[in-house]
């Protein structure tokens, strides 16, 4: 755009530039030189030229090149989006790789029409181009790597056991309390008369001797123990008052807390047939 | 170096048997009506000469050496002198008796380059050479033969345009090993890749675990920017120069400014935002403090 601005004007700009200058117009720093646009070398003629006179006529075997898209995408890889195969790691590699497969899928039976031989036998050895120790290094890293990932994919599972086993036993929990309702449920309709059948008992008992038959119980002795100094569960705070410890009033007796201080009666009367020291002394006397 | 167990001890063992019983007279006097004993195979006498400047880094250096050890028909030399004209190459070339050449070398201690070109009469490119991986990273878990031919795989794109039709040739006379070469290896277990994106020339070296096409990456891989070919060797007049190519100092520069104009553009902001702030949001009358009273107090604390 620039350029052909300054083509048009040139005609007659330096003149015109004289005069401003001569006028005081111009000065140092006010105009800056425009770059001329880069000029692309694209010469087919002679490129075409140059490959005649460099290419070689000399059978396949000595090139062993071949020219070929990339191999049918069986993973899909690219499909999304076509654009962003050269920023996407994975589908650029991915694309020269299946490159590599047509290449070798079209080269080798070629080869062995040819009668070359591609694959080595066993028991031939030659140099390579990584060392022993390189690749027993690149062994060690994949496997570390595999170790590392299986040791990830346990702890994920591990995780994932333990979040499904805390919903096991909140169903577990709930089950119970469930059944304890409707236990409860079914002795006050049983209190109320409204039911005659004590068949709830037995099918509970019979649910838990089902589910419970293995289980050792304790002796007497011991469980009276456990009742006494406790068994299992938080030892904890198991002293401090609760509202439930708070309102229990069943220690309270009204006989010894409701009546007057010092107003046993029983005392008293008991005192009323005892004579006094003087008195009963005098009584000795007469 | 290259050892066949099972195969020569029983052709030796053959050999013997049949020598033993009697031995072979030759004729003392060749007819001329036989053919002359054939000759070496190996025809397609490619020499390589593979050499850098001085003044690269480590991993140039690496690359240099993973093409040396993947190329039985490459040649090695000393680094040259930074200061030699690039026309110097072509007589080392010749006195390596190399017919092709491929040098590096690195300016401002960042940017790698790289020369392919054919020795007498060229053409020649100048690339320069982005994202560099070695041979000897532990993460391509292949492996070949030190001197086995390599399949060369083009894009197909190499021959839509006569520029990528002829680095395709002189990446075929270069990279490819010829047939029967005395320190090749007769089998081939190895692909080098040649894929076009991005209008660069992306390289890769596979190894071929079956024939059915299942791979693995060896390296070492890089990525080459064509700059310019040119017709002669290391020098001659332009057949191409790449119009999409930037050069790594105008890149750098480019993202410098970027940045600039980013800090520039957070002042302009911050400064308009002063400015906006300043105006009256809604009009006031300045007199409704008069009857405002403060305390003696506070008064006080005003007048500090």
């Amino acid at each position: 755009m620039a350029s052909e601005e300054s083509e048009l004007d040139s005609v007659d700009s330096d003149t015109e530039l004289q005069e401003a200058f001569r006028r005081g117009e111009l000065k140092p720093g006010l105009n800056i030189e425009a770059r001329a646009p880069k000029v692309h070398i694209n010469n087919v003629a002679g490129m075409k030229s140059k490959l005649q006179e460099i290419s070689q006529a000399i059978p396949w075997v000595e090139r062993l090149d071949s020219t070929c898209d990339p191999a049918a995408d069986v993973l899909g890889t690219e499909k999304e989006s076509g654009e962003d195969v050269v920023h996407d790691d994975f589908k650029r590699e991915m694309r020269f790789y299946r490159q590599a497969q047509t290449t070798v899928l079209e080269s080798i039976p070629r080869l062995h029409s040819l009668g070359i031989p591609t694959s080595r036998p066993e028991d031939y050895f030659a140099q390579m181009a990584k060392a022993d120790e390189h690749m027993t290094k690149v062994r060690e890293k994949l496997l570390a790597k595999q170790v590392s990932m299986d040791r990830s994919e346990k702890a994920k599972k591990l995780r994932e056991l333990r979040k499904f086993g805390k919903k096991v036993q909140h169903e577990v929990l709930q089950k119970r309390q469930k059944e304890k309702r409707e236990m409860l449920d079914a002795v006050k309709k049983y209190r109320k008369g409204q039911d005659n059948k004590l068949d709830f008992l037995e099918s509970g008992k019979q649910k838990i001797d089902g589910n419970k038959k293995q289980i050792h119980q304790p002796g007497k002795k011991r469980q009276f123990k456990n009742k006494k100094f406790g068994f299992g569960g938080q030892k904890k705070r198991s002293k401090y008052n609760t509202s439930k410890s708070a309102k229990d009033m069943s220690d309270f007796s009204v006989k010894k807390h409701a009546t007057r201080p010092g107003g046993v009666k029983k005392a008293k009367a008991a005192s009323k047939n005892r004579p006094g020291k003087r008195r009963r002394q005098k009584g000795k006397n007469k | 170096m290259v050892k066949r167990k099972h195969a020569d001890r029983s052709s030796g063992a053959a050999v013997d048997s049949k020598s033993t019983p009697k031995d072979e007279v030759l004729p003392a006097v060749r007819t001329s009506d036989e053919p002359a004993p054939k000759k070496q195979k190996w025809t397609n006498k490619q020499r390589v000469l593979i050499f850098s400047s001085r003044g690269v880094s480590y991993r140039a250096r690496h690359l240099m050496t993973d093409l040396r050890t993947l190329m039985p028909h490459s040649k090695a030399e000393t680094k040259m002198d930074r200061k030699d004209s690039l026309f110097v190459v072509n007589e080392i070339a010749e006195m390596k008796n190399c017919n092709r050449c491929i040098y590096f070398e690195m300016k401002k201690k960042q940017d790698l380059y790289m020369w392919v070109s054919g020795v007498p009469k060229g053409p020649s490119v100048k690339f320069l050479i982005e994202n560099v991986h070695t041979m000897l990273e532990l993460k391509m878990t292949g492996n070949c033969l030190k001197s086995s031919r390599p399949l060369l795989s083009f894009d197909t794109t190499f021959d839509k345009h006569p520029y990528w039709a002829l680095l395709k040739e002189l990446f075929i006379q270069t990279f490819g090993t010829p047939n029967h070469h005395p320190k090749s290896q007769p089998f081939i277990d190895h692909v080098f890749t040649f894929s076009i994106a991005d209008n660069r020339i992306w390289f890769r070296n596979y190894q071929i675990l079956e024939e059915d096409g299942s791979l693995a990456e060896i390296g070492p891989r890089f990525v080459m920017n064509p700059i310019r070919i040119f017709e002669g060797s290391f020098g001659g007049p332009t057949l191409f120069s790449n119009p999409h190519y930037i050069s790594p100092n105008e890149h750098r520069r480019r993202l410098r400014k970027k940045n600039a104009n980013k800090y520039l553009d957070k002042l302009q902001s911050k400064r308009l935002h002063a400015e906006n702030m300043r105006q009256p949001s809604y009009r006031l009358d300045p007199t409704d403090d008069v009857f405002t009273t403060i305390s003696p107090e506070e008064a006080a604390k005003y007048e500090k």
